[in-house]
């Protein structure tokens, strides 16, 4: 009775450890931030040519202060369709475990007002072909997520766009590969013809 | 994306996997360079005496086992058969520790990702089978080259593969390659006599599964040199493939052009000169099959190797999961489950000879069966252990086990059959494959089983599996429970002719199975070696031998 105490009393302790030690909870944040972003729902955006355009300000209504505010990150997040069967994207509430946001557009110093409020960027050739939204999290001096503000809504379903990735292929390896390939069988069939050559050569035909 | 290898973690892990198989090689080949005479069979008074540059018996496979030598034929033929056998298993595990940029440039989902794991490892079941019988048929030389040829377009393929149906082909046709293993063991044991065969098995089936662990090192720098070198992420992946490739080419032609079938030829060679008579695929194929101790070992070999490709394929994704690792951390922790085999399958196929010298066949079955049990409980306990540390811990031990008991394995299957020995190799082989198959099916996909759980009833099941072990009988040997057929003394000959019919007794076919069986004479054991009367040695049956031509 007395160790289970003990070791319940230590795993409260190691939970809210966690919490101290900069394991923040997605649902411990408050929505502060007002985000817009250019693409409009369902437009799909071809990485490596199109840009976005992201700006973020500080939601008025809200009852709290932005004075902690030091930077802000813009991440491109999936959306749950493309989170569906890939555990690698799973959205877990504490935000150190969490998948959700991996590609970083933009981190700099925290400002409301323009023009530091903004930011474009070019969709990079290594962002997989996917649906997304846009978050961006406000960020204080310990380097812990204070506030946040999304393009989309609560559930993540409206205002979602889509980004068409490269494949990575080029004419060059298509072409190389089918050569190689077509090598191979070819070198295995001149083995198996100059096999068949040297043994009729070197033992002349039973009579 | 950082892909960054500590250099310390690194040569540690090359420091503890080439330490302990050499100091054991060395110990083995100073035993055996003292003994070697005196253990092995008589030699045969026909031999000429500078032919081969190591004591061979009368069917000229080689008594002794000389690892830094290229020797023509025997030891050539083992650094050949292991090096292609290498490639094919770099080839066919090359795509598991690049599957983070794969699935993001294919759109894959984790269903998609499992259903191709699956594939690269059933395409080999019945290719393994197949192979066996190509083996007896057209020789392990012609037959492993022509398999890795045709399999490695598939491996350059992988490169402009562009969905997850053809990522799924892919995998599926380079798996077949991994059929090379059952020539690689017919190889060798065509080439190595019964008292080394076991070491020669062990040692080129574990350096060929090497390939399994070294491609989750390989594949992610030869990715990383690449794409530092100024490609993109989605083609960098796909440059890498031609490396692999390229490597499994070289080996195939490597094999034509310098390999040899047996100690005496190749086989088309011997089949124009009368040496070796061509044999008949449909008598081939049935003494094969109605051999029950070839389904019983292809089931038990199902649940050591079968368990280890299944373990190839899963155990980077549980450690990543389950301990937050980053990916890299957790394909070098997959990467020492696969290295492993460097020392660890070789030792069975080591332990195998040396409980056979003085045991004989008996000591060979209870040895394996109990490494693999003992592999079994591992397994188990691997999935019921909570922290990182103690997982590996655990994990290598299984690895060792697991890997043991394969080499264990093909110390017995030579003796199984000699006209059959082929598809005997295929069918354990192909099971081997079964049970990966089987195993992912019931217990790693989808979401029905935790991995952990899965992991424990692997587990269960590698430990019911390998009780069949009790059954083996060899009537002139014995089995775990009994002893030579005492009644009949029916002797090693008569096992091994109990495969050819008078008629093709009177034509002189069986010549070959006639000396196997004299070689063979060590599956009795130290104890009835002194038994043994001079007259079984030295056979009326040596002087017609010594007339070769028929």
């Amino acid at each position: 009775m007395g160790t289970r105490a003990v070791i319940l009393a230590s795993l409260l302790v190691a939970c809210l450890a966690q919490a101290c030690d900069g394991n923040v909870l997605f649902s411990s944040l408050s929505r502060t931030l007002v985000v817009e972003a250019s693409p409009t729902a369902g437009q799909v955006l071809k990485s490596g040519e199109d840009k976005i355009k992201v700006t973020w300000s500080f939601n008025g209504t809200h009852s709290g202060k932005d004075t902690d505010y030091k930077t802000v990150k813009v991440k491109l997040c999936y959306a749950p369709v493309s989170q569906k069967d890939r555990g690698w994207r799973k959205t877990v509430d504490n935000l150190k475990k969490d998948k959700t946001c991996p590609h970083l557009i933009v981190a700099r110093p925290y400002s409301s007002s323009a023009p530091n409020n903004s930011f474009e960027w070019t969709v990079t050739k290594d962002i997989p072909k996917a649906t997304y939204f846009i978050r961006v999290y406000a960020i204080n001096a310990s380097a812990n997520e204070v506030g946040y503000g999304q393009t989309t809504n609560k559930n993540k379903t409206t205002n979602l766009f889509e980004v068409d990735a490269i494949t990575g292929r080029h004419t060059s390896l298509d072409i190389a590969s089918v050569c190689f390939s077509a090598f191979s069988v070819l070198s295995l069939a001149g083995f198996f013809i100059g096999e068949k050559r040297r043994a009729k050569k070197s033992s002349p035909p039973h009579m | 994306m950082k892909d960054a290898y500590t250099t310390k973690g690194k040569s540690t892990l090359v420091l503890c996997h080439f330490f302990l198989p050499f100091s054991l090689e060395f110990v083995w080949c100073t035993l055996n360079f003292k003994h070697g005479h005196t253990m092995g069979p008589p030699d045969s008074v026909a031999i000429p005496p500078a032919k081969f540059s190591m004591p061979v018996d009368s069917e000229h496979k080689a008594t002794e086992f000389r690892l830094f030598s290229i020797a023509k034929p025997h030891m050539r033929a083992f650094h050949l058969s292991w090096i292609s056998f290498f490639s094919c298993f770099v080839s066919s595990f090359a795509a598991p520790p690049l599957i983070p940029i794969i699935r993001d440039d294919l759109n894959l989902t984790a269903t998609d990702i499992g259903n191709a794991g699956i594939a690269s490892v059933s395409g080999a079941v019945f290719a393994r089978v197949a192979m066996g019988t190509a083996c007896d048929l057209f020789g392990p030389r012609l037959a492993s080259a022509s398999l890795i040829l045709l399999t490695a377009p598939a491996v350059y393929f992988t490169s402009i593969a562009s969905s997850p149906i053809s990522f799924l082909l892919v995998r599926f046709f380079t798996g077949f390659s991994l059929a090379t293993f059952v020539s690689t063991q017919f190889w060798m044991s065509s080439m190595f006599s019964a008292n080394v065969v076991g070491t020669a098995n062990g040692l080129s089936g574990g350096w060929g599964n090497l390939g399994g662990g070294a491609t989750q090192l390989i594949m992610p720098l030869v990715f990383a040199v690449i794409r530092d070198v100024g490609a993109v992420k989605f083609t960098a992946w796909r440059i890498a493939f031609i490396i692999p490739a390229l490597f499994q080419t070289m080996t195939a032609f490597a094999v034509i052009l310098f390999g040899q079938d047996l100690p005496d030829g190749n086989f088309q060679k011997l089949h124009k000169d009368g040496d070796k008579p061509k044999d008949d695929f449909s008598k081939v194929f049935y003494h094969g099959v109605s051999n029950y101790r070839g389904w019983i070992l292809a089931l038990t070999y199902g649940y050591c190797f079968g368990v280890e490709l299944t373990v190839d394929n899963i155990i980077a994704e549980y450690f990543y999961d389950r301990f937050d690792l980053k990916l890299h951390t957790a394909g070098i922790i997959a990467a020492t489950f696969g290295l492993a085999n460097l020392f660890s399958r070789p030792f069975g196929g080591l332990l195998s000879d040396v409980v056979a010298k003085r045991f004989g066949m008996r000591g060979r079955l209870w040895t394996l069966w109990t490494v693999q049990t003992i592999g079994g409980i591992l397994c188990v306990i691997l999935g019921r252990v909570e922290s990182l540390g103690s997982s590996i811990a655990v994990m290598v031990a299984f690895s060792i086990f697991c890997q043991a008991a394969c080499g264990l394995t093909f110390g017995v299957v030579p003796f199984v059959s000699r006209r059959s020995l082929g598809v005997i190799s295929g069918m354990t082989g192909g099971g081997g494959n079964v049970g990966a198959v089987v195993t992912q099916l019931i217990f790693f996909k989808g979401s029905k089983y935790s991995k952990e759980t899965g992991i424990t009833l692997m587990g269960i099941m590698i430990i019911c599996c390998t009780l069949s072990i009790c059954l083996i009988h060899f009537p002139q040997w014995g089995g775990m429970f009994s002893g030579p057929t005492s009644n009949k003394d029916f002797s090693e000959e008569d096992y091994y002719l109990s495969e050819w019919s008078s008629h093709e007794k009177d034509r002189g076919f069986h010549h070959g199975s006639l000396k196997f069986a004299d070689n063979s004479r060590s599956g009795r054991g130290k104890r009835s070696v002194a038994s043994t009367t001079p007259a079984a040695c030295t056979s009326p049956i040596h002087p017609s031998l010594a007339s070769d031509s028929l």
